[in-house]
């Protein structure tokens, strides 16, 4: 993918910078927006969670516990709503000229990422607030975060391809992202699932990664390691097979767009 | 192939669907991503050849007109030469940076000023930042919109858009420039800019292809016209 993209990098460097241009066009505030949005979250769910319901779960603050799930999800969930529509949406490109396909949705992961690292920026502030007892164990976040970044590029490639053949791919990924936010502990802790449907849920790799993005954090404790192995050779292979098969039928998109 | 040759056709054939959902295409794809398998050279229910047993070669600096009737053929031969598409059949020689000139509107973003979409067209026509930095000042002067640059696009009208389309397109270091159906429009002010650059681009050993309907437009220009009817080469192809 490096070798194929390196003569485009260019061409990427602007999609992205036309994404956030034409996010921030006609408004008043502009880039405040990106800085503004993870922050208006963290005040509702700490309204919410904080101040309306108390709960907690597993005895840290559910604003935390929420606000740690939730911001992998976004990314995920916002990397491949946009990367949809993206081949289709830019037909008149892809019948014209000739550039590597991949570089439309991976500017929308892209654009996606900065907004999750403004995200996470937030989320370490949260815990120094909550005077949660940061450790090394932390570090474990860079691995956990390719593996998301990895695993969203693989399924943005995928339904971009498939949704230049079949435009039902975009009514049924509405559907299918919000079955999969119910079946990513977001809102509530996998060990509260019971046990049968547990095995079910961490064949979804955003299981994993978002139950030990908060392990690493809030709870300060490691990962296991022959885990952490399994799911990441699985994300791994999946990539390489979907990116195989991504550029043997991006010779088509043209025809059948 | 001689250096002097620059884009080479030999026994081309390219099929189409005129069916909306082409159910069996992504299954043959899949299926040749395991097997390695070709695509199937047949023609089925509903397919028609676009392009049929097209041969010819073209030298470096020759300024080439297709003419045709719509749906002869003419946009799928320019697809090719820029990789957009493959041939069914037969094998394409191109060598050299292809800058094709795309249709209005196209890659343009509408809520993007005229020099941000200076970028975003000039990055896509395979220029890099740096060498559209350098250009950007002679691109904005040929295009004449100096008053517009920084006004969203959208306010533009249509011979602006175009303006601009064309300028950033003759400005990219191409070996080989394909026009669709393009010089009629733009005032007459502006047409001849556009062929003074054509020109231009020819005594630089760029190859040039122009597609229109306009014979009498083509003659004009072009050293060598092909006349294309159904997908077969009429006239124009000497052995």
């Amino acid at each position: 993918m490096i070798r194929r993209l390196y003569d485009y990098k260019d061409l990427l460097l602007v999609f992205i910078w036309r994404e956030f241009l034409i996010r921030y066009k006609q408004t008043t505030i502009g880039v405040l927006w990106a800085i503004l949005q993870p922050i208006s979250l963290m005040l509702l769910f700490t309204f919410i969670f904080g101040v309306v319901l108390h709960t907690t779960q597993k005895n840290y603050p559910y604003v935390l516990f929420f606000y740690a799930g939730v911001l992998p999800w976004n990314f995920f969930a916002g990397s491949t709503n946009f990367a949809v529509t993206s081949l289709s949406g830019n037909f008149n490109l892809v019948t014209k000229i000739y550039f590597p396909r991949e570089i439309i949705p991976l500017s929308g992961v892209a654009i996606n990422f900065v907004d999750y690292l403004i995200g996470l920026a937030v989320y370490l502030l949260l815990l120094v607030l909550y005077q949660i007892q940061l450790t090394w164990n932390m570090l474990w976040l860079i691995p956990l975060l390719a593996m998301l970044v990895v695993y969203t590029t693989s399924i943005s490639l995928l339904l971009s391809a498939l949704n230049v053949y079949y435009r039902d791919v975009k009514l049924a990924t509405t559907f299918l992202i919000q079955f999969l936010f119910f079946a990513t502990p977001v809102i509530y802790s996998i060990d509260t699932v019971d046990n049968h449907w547990k095995l079910f849920l961490f064949l979804n790799p955003l299981t994993f990664i978002v139950e030990n993005m908060r392990r690493v954090t809030i709870e300060g404790r490691d990962v296991v390691l022959w885990q952490i192995g399994l799911e990441t050779f699985g994300i791994v292979i999946l990539y390489l097979i979907i990116y195989r098969i991504f550029i043997r039928i991006e010779r088509a998109f043209a025809d059948v767009i | 192939m001689s250096s002097e040759q620059i884009i080479a056709f030999s026994n081309v054939w390219k099929k189409y669907s005129k069916l909306q959902v082409l159910n069996n295409s992504l299954r043959d794809e899949l299926v040749s991503v395991i097997t390695g398998r070709k695509c199937r050279e047949e023609l089925t229910e509903g397919e028609f050849w676009s392009l049929s047993d097209i041969c010819f070669s073209i030298k470096k600096g020759q300024c080439i007109g297709l003419a045709g009737h719509n749906g002869s053929g003419k946009s799928t031969i320019l697809k090719l030469i820029s990789n957009v598409t493959y041939p069914t059949k037969g094998e394409i020689n191109v060598q050299g940076r292809v800058a094709p000139l795309i249709e209005l509107g196209a890659g343009m973003h509408p809520d993007l000023t005229g020099i941000e979409n200076i970028y975003m067209n000039g990055t896509i026509l395979g220029l890099s930042i740096r060498e559209l930095r350098k250009r950007i000042a002679e691109i904005v002067e040929f295009s004449g919109l100096q008053d517009f640059v920084n006004a969203p696009v959208k306010k533009y009208s249509s011979g602006m858009y175009l303006r601009l389309a064309f300028s950033i397109a003759v400005h990219s270091p191409a070996d080989i420039f394909l026009f669709d159906e393009v010089l009629t429009v733009g005032d007459e002010e502006f047409q001849s800019r556009c062929l003074d650059r054509i020109n231009f681009i020819r005594l630089n050993k760029g190859t040039i292809f122009v597609v229109s309907h306009d014979s009498v437009a083509l003659k004009q220009i072009c050293d060598h016209i092909i006349t294309l009817e159904h997908g077969k080469v009429l006239s124009g192809v000497d052995s």
